[in-house]
């Protein structure tokens, strides 16, 4: 009896540990490969590492139809995933946050076919240290698709962006994708409020890595980024699509939590003479869908912890995700991944961990909540 | 009208305010130099009335309408009245003020006599967050010297004391170390200004404990599960602000036990 | 009872042949008979609550379901009966890891006690079956457990037996039909509760009822195992489990899920229904990812439902797979956080529990026994106790107590862990920065 039981799990563990004991002979980013294929005795094999199964095929199906659709420009439909707000502390702190971010990373490699790029959406770092920055580029680094990078502001403002600009590059860029204009903003300026306080640079990042603290001031695009923006654009025909990546909401939802973007109704302006816009943003952590004149705006779900809804300004649109279930550490966070169709307009797939993922249509959105209502949950916010 | 309740306002005519006429002014000055909207308070409310001299070293009597009154002939100013006499003092105002005001109820005229203290008041701006501090200014406050007695300085301290005792609360809720948390996570990062910890609702079955709980109960339980610490004892300090500032949060909304 | 597990496993086939009256033995014996509802912690309430109105319990159906229940000639080859794998004298188990059917072929999970199956939300352990009722097809036509080739084979095959005629005009007022021996049946295990325990009589009141070390355990149970929060307990609902299905890893080292779960959906696609969910559940390797059979959910893999905790003494051995063969095992695995898998539960963590606490947690449990099968639970916790001074294959100390990464031995901390790691034992990551909140302002 007792060798039947010893044989699975001495088998598993000497499997395991002949690799845990292996990687500390590895560098950095092998390690991580090895530590995110979980299960440690199929590696041991020498197979091929069991990336997550995400059967999003499911959830895909809703959307596929509308995928499909033809546009009049012709253009070749694609699907790009996200993972977002990861909030990592070092490894020796914290490491269910870590998890959260493998098991994003897992998601999306496991995806059939891959996306054509995968967005990080900001707030890599918790505190804005270079090693949780350096950490969330070695998870990042995993996955198989290019990734594009987005900053939080609990990536600048330990250091105003040094290190993160110094590892990613500039925090504000455009690019062309398959006849799509995508346009990656730095939306997290907030104004100096650490100066006259004689802050330290930790002070000032604990400040802004409160939600509720009220010292800090609104985050804003600003007036140089609006003028890059519109010089940007200046190129782009107004029937192009566009798809604008920022990590606060380019709309003005929740103040006191900066679920806000201060001149988010200037930088609408300049969006306004395009026909589809779509905008992806982090920071609410959150099931959150919205649509104001021609923008569609989407929220990214966190892989670290939830945010709960602001007790004012959800746009009438967005359906609430389910209360999350504390007890579940990763419940109430997810990944996702976006179908841009042919006419330029864009699905979104929520896909909430330990539930069924969900799909919102930009027909939903578009049509002003007419049609596609997805489901709603069973408990909404108090 | 009873005979012993008029009774008593003739007294509170003769002597109380009489004697309340010097105090009155400066307690008031008092009173508008912290309180800028000048909210009426009850020191304030009490109506000085002049009495007319006697004519003849009698003892004159006013009405507490402030307008009439009668002399006593014979009684010396601190001369105790006998019971008849008084009874007799008191129909003989009231006779009198019958015949001045035809028509009209006691007290009726009564209400009617100075400005509504209560209107004013309900007019006067006064912020949610310092409503507390002022007692309902209204004329008709009980008062007493020793209990039940409370002064707008009171009424700061205590909401001095709470307001420090929330604070508190939310120093805690916003700080792992506090907490005690071994992964660096605290209250605020799920729950910014205490959102979704819906305190009115317990208590309530809560589905992690599969029991009826506490407030108090998810706190603790929340402490050594996502927050990983060390669970609080139900009168720990801590334990006790974290309550405070999750329940000061939710001001104006209607209890509603057991509610999912 | 742990030791000798083996050798009952292996010669159980043989004990069958051997005694071809064993099932009417079976009937006749104490166990075997329905039970007093007047029980000290009876559920009443949920009693009334799950009794279905189209299928209401009376003296007619509970004895026909009795008779069926331990009736051989359901099974195909007439040596199968329900009893064979839910024997009262187990705890309504066979105590095998995994069960033995037809022609001595075993199938791929444990067998769940009926006692107190009547509560349960769904049945089985991938809650495939809505009811009593809906879950008895499975086995009856399973292929490797009664053999039968249908439901009208079954029929068939009773309709042909004189005495049954008489009982089902009897208990339902007509002739033969499966829906009314499926009704039968579920009558019969409707009257199968066992609660009574000594930890009833303790929630009722009796300080006394258990020991000071099981008292211990319960607030282990509420706390720091965090063992309420799924095996959910309280007077209204008093099984020990929230009927929800998680996956705390036990098939993840024996089971590659992505390439089984395509497997499973490509089959699945192709063939749908009751009767293919239970082929892959009891006859292939696909049975590792459970719940995810029946919803094709990705979350779903690898989640089986929250067992009761009620005489888990005498329906030993552990897990849908019977790999666990005692409570220290089960608790063993719990502590250091399951096994690490990508759909691995949220809510199951390292658990940082010592040896005494277990000790304290298994005292606990063992107070769930009903008064009929205490000898026998003593007996089994005395076993499982001397084997567990010895013989400790799932402990994994390190990983428990968060000083190592999670089933990684003598290494500290690998990515995918989400129990704290070894700097949180002697720094608090909160001194790296304590929010300024007041002084501020």
């Amino acid at each position: 009896m007792a060798a039947r039981h010893k044989s699975v799990e001495t088998k598993f563990m000497e499997d395991r540990s002949h690799v845990l004991e292996s990687l500390k002979r590895l560098d950095r980013r092998s390690f991580l490969k090895v530590a995110g294929a979980a299960a440690g005795a199929v590696l041991a094999k020498g197979l091929m590492p069991p990336h997550s199964f995400q059967l999003v095929e499911v959830a895909n199906a809703a959307v596929t139809k509308s995928f499909e659709t033809q546009g009049e420009s012709g253009n070749r439909p694609f699907r790009f995933a996200y993972l977002s707000d990861s909030h990592l502390y070092e490894r020796t702190i914290n490491q269910r946050f870590i998890r959260g971010a493998v098991k994003a990373v897992e998601d999306i490699n496991a995806l059939d076919p891959q996306p054509d790029f995968v967005l990080f959406g900001g707030d890599l770092a918790q505190l804005g240290r270079r090693a949780e920055l350096e950490m969330g580029r070695q998870i990042l680094a995993e996955l198989k698709a290019p990734v594009k990078m987005m900053v939080g502001e609990h990536d600048w403002f330990l250091d105003l962006g040094e290190s993160w600009q110094d590892l990613f590059g500039p925090p504000n860029y455009s690019f062309d994708w398959k006849g799509v204009h995508f346009v990656t903003l730095m939306s997290v300026h907030e104004k100096d409020f650490w100066t006259a306080r004689h802050m330290t640079p930790e002070e000032r990042m604990n400040t802004v890595a409160g939600l509720d603290n009220p010292i800090q001031s609104r985050f804003e695009v600003g007036t140089a980024e609006r003028e890059w923006l519109k010089k940007d654009l200046a190129k782009v025909s107004p029937s192009t699509p566009l798809v604008i990546f920022s990590h606060s909401p380019l709309y003005k939802y929740y103040r006191n939590w900066n679920f806000w973007t201060e001149d988010a109704d200037q930088v609408q302006a300049i969006l306004k003479p395009y026909r589809h816009v779509t905008v992806i943003h982090g920071h609410t952590h959150q099931m959150l869908f919205n649509q104001i004149g021609n923008i569609s705006f989407y929220g990214m779900l966190s892989t670290a912890w939830p945010w709960p809804y602001a007790p004012t300004g959800l746009p009438a649109l967005t359906v609430q995700m389910n209360r999350a279930d504390p007890f579940d550490q990763l419940d109430g966070l997810g990944d996702g991944n976006l179908q841009v169709r042919a006419d330029g307009l864009v699905d979104k797939v929520y896909n909430l961990w330990d539930r069924n993922p969900i799909s919102v249509k930009a027909d939903y959105l578009t049509s002003h909540g007419k049609i596609d209502r997805p489901p709603a949950p069973q408990f909404a916010s108090y | 009208m009873h005979p012993n309740r008029l009774l008593s306002i003739l007294t509170l005519s003769a002597a109380a305010i009489i004697g309340l006429a010097f105090t009155i002014p400066f307690h008031a000055r008092a009173q508008q130099s912290t309180v800028p909207q000048s909210v009426p308070t009850s020191s304030e409310q009490v109506v000085h009335h002049n009495v007319p001299a006697s004519t003849d070293g009698g003892t004159v009597i006013m009405l507490c309408d402030g307008k009439t009154s009668i002399e006593v002939k014979g009684l010396k100013a601190g001369e105790p009245m006998s019971h008849a006499q008084a009874i007799a003092v008191t129909h003989e105002l009231m006779d009198k003020w019958r015949r001045e005001n035809p028509g009209e109820k006691w007290e009726m005229a009564q209400e009617n006599q100075p400005e509504s203290a209560a209107s004013a008041a309900a007019n006067a701006p006064v912020s949610a967050a310092h409503s507390a501090k002022s007692p309902p200014p209204t004329r008709k406050i009980q008062q007493g010297d020793t209990y039940a007695s409370f002064t707008d300085r009171d009424y700061k301290i205590w909401q001095t004391e709470t307001d420090k005792f929330v604070a508190e609360g939310k120093t805690i809720f916003h700080s792992s170390k506090l907490l005690g948390s071994t992964i660096g996570v605290s209250c605020d990062m799920c729950h910014p200004d205490a959102a979704n910890t819906h305190p009115e609702t317990y208590p309530k079955y809560q589905v992690q404990l599969q029991r009826v709980a506490l407030l108090r109960d998810m706190i603790d339980w929340c402490i050594e599960n996502p927050v990983k610490g060390k669970t609080l004892s139900p009168d720990d300090e801590k334990l006790r602000a974290l309550e405070a500032y999750i329940l000061a949060q939710r001001k104006g909304v209607p209890l509603d036990y057991g509610k999912h | 009872m742990a030791r000798s597990k083996l050798i009952l496993w292996g010669v159980v086939t043989l004990a069958i042949f051997a005694f071809s009256s064993r099932a009417l033995a079976q009937a006749n014996q104490p166990l075997a008979q329905p039970k007093s509802t007047n029980q000290v912690g009876f559920p009443t309430d949920l009693y009334h609550w799950v009794i279905p109105p189209d299928n209401p319990l009376t003296p007619a159906k509970v004895s026909l379901g009795k008779e069926l229940f331990f009736d051989s000639r359901l099974s195909a080859d007439d040596k199968e009966s329900c009893s064979t794998c839910h024997d009262p004298q187990k705890g309504f188990t066979d105590q095998l890891p995994t069960s033995m059917g037809i022609h001595a072929q075993f199938g791929q999970r444990n067998a769940p006690s009926v006692l107190n199956a009547m509560f349960n939300t769904l049945q089985f352990w991938d809650g495939r079956a809505p009811t009593l009722e809906a879950q008895i097809q499975g086995p009856i036509t399973n292929p490797i457990e009664m053999g039968m080739a249908s439901m009208d084979a079954e029929v068939a095959k009773l309709r042909a037996i004189p005495e049954y005629a008489a009982d089902f005009q009897k208990a339902f007022g007509g002739q033969i039909t499966f829906h009314d021996i499926e009704r039968a049946i579920a009558s019969y295990e409707r009257t199968q509760v066992a609660f009574d325990s000594p930890f009833d009589r303790f929630l009722a009141g009796d300080q006394k009822a258990i020991s000071d070390q099981a008292k211990r355990g319960w607030a282990l149970y509420n706390g720091q195992g965090r063992c309420m929060s799924c095996h959910g307990v309280n007077p209204t609902q008093p099984l020990f489990t929230d009927f929800k299905f998680h996956n705390i890893g036990v098939s993840a080292h024996k089971s590659d899920f992505v390439p089984l779960a395509r497997k499973a959906l490509a089959l699945l696609s192709q063939k749908g229904g009751l009767q293919e969910i239970d082929r892959l559940a009891i006859q292939t390797d696909m049975s590792g990812l459970g719940r995810f059979l029946v919803t094709k959910q990705p979350h779903d893999i690898g989640g089986f439902r929250t067992m009761g905790l009620r005489n888990l003494l005498v329906t030993e051995p552990y897990f849908h797979d019977g790999s666990q063969a005692t409570l220290w095992d089960v608790i063993d695995h719990y502590n250091k956080g399951g096994v690490q898998n990508p759909y691995l539960d949220g809510g199951i963590v390292p658990l940082g529990l010592s040896e005494s606490q277990e000790d304290d947690l298994v005292a606990f449990l063992a107070t769930l026994t009903s008064p009929e099968y205490t000898k026998q639970a003593q007996k089994e916790y005395q076993e499982q106790f001397k084997r567990s001074r010895t013989d400790r294959p799932q402990r994994d100390e390190a990983a428990a107590m968060g000083l190592s990464g999670r089933n990684g031995p003598g290494f500290s901390g690998p990515f995918g862990d989400i129990g704290p790691g070894e700097a949180a034992m002697r720094e608090n990551p909160a001194d790296l920065g304590g929010r300024p909140v007041d002084s501020l302002k």
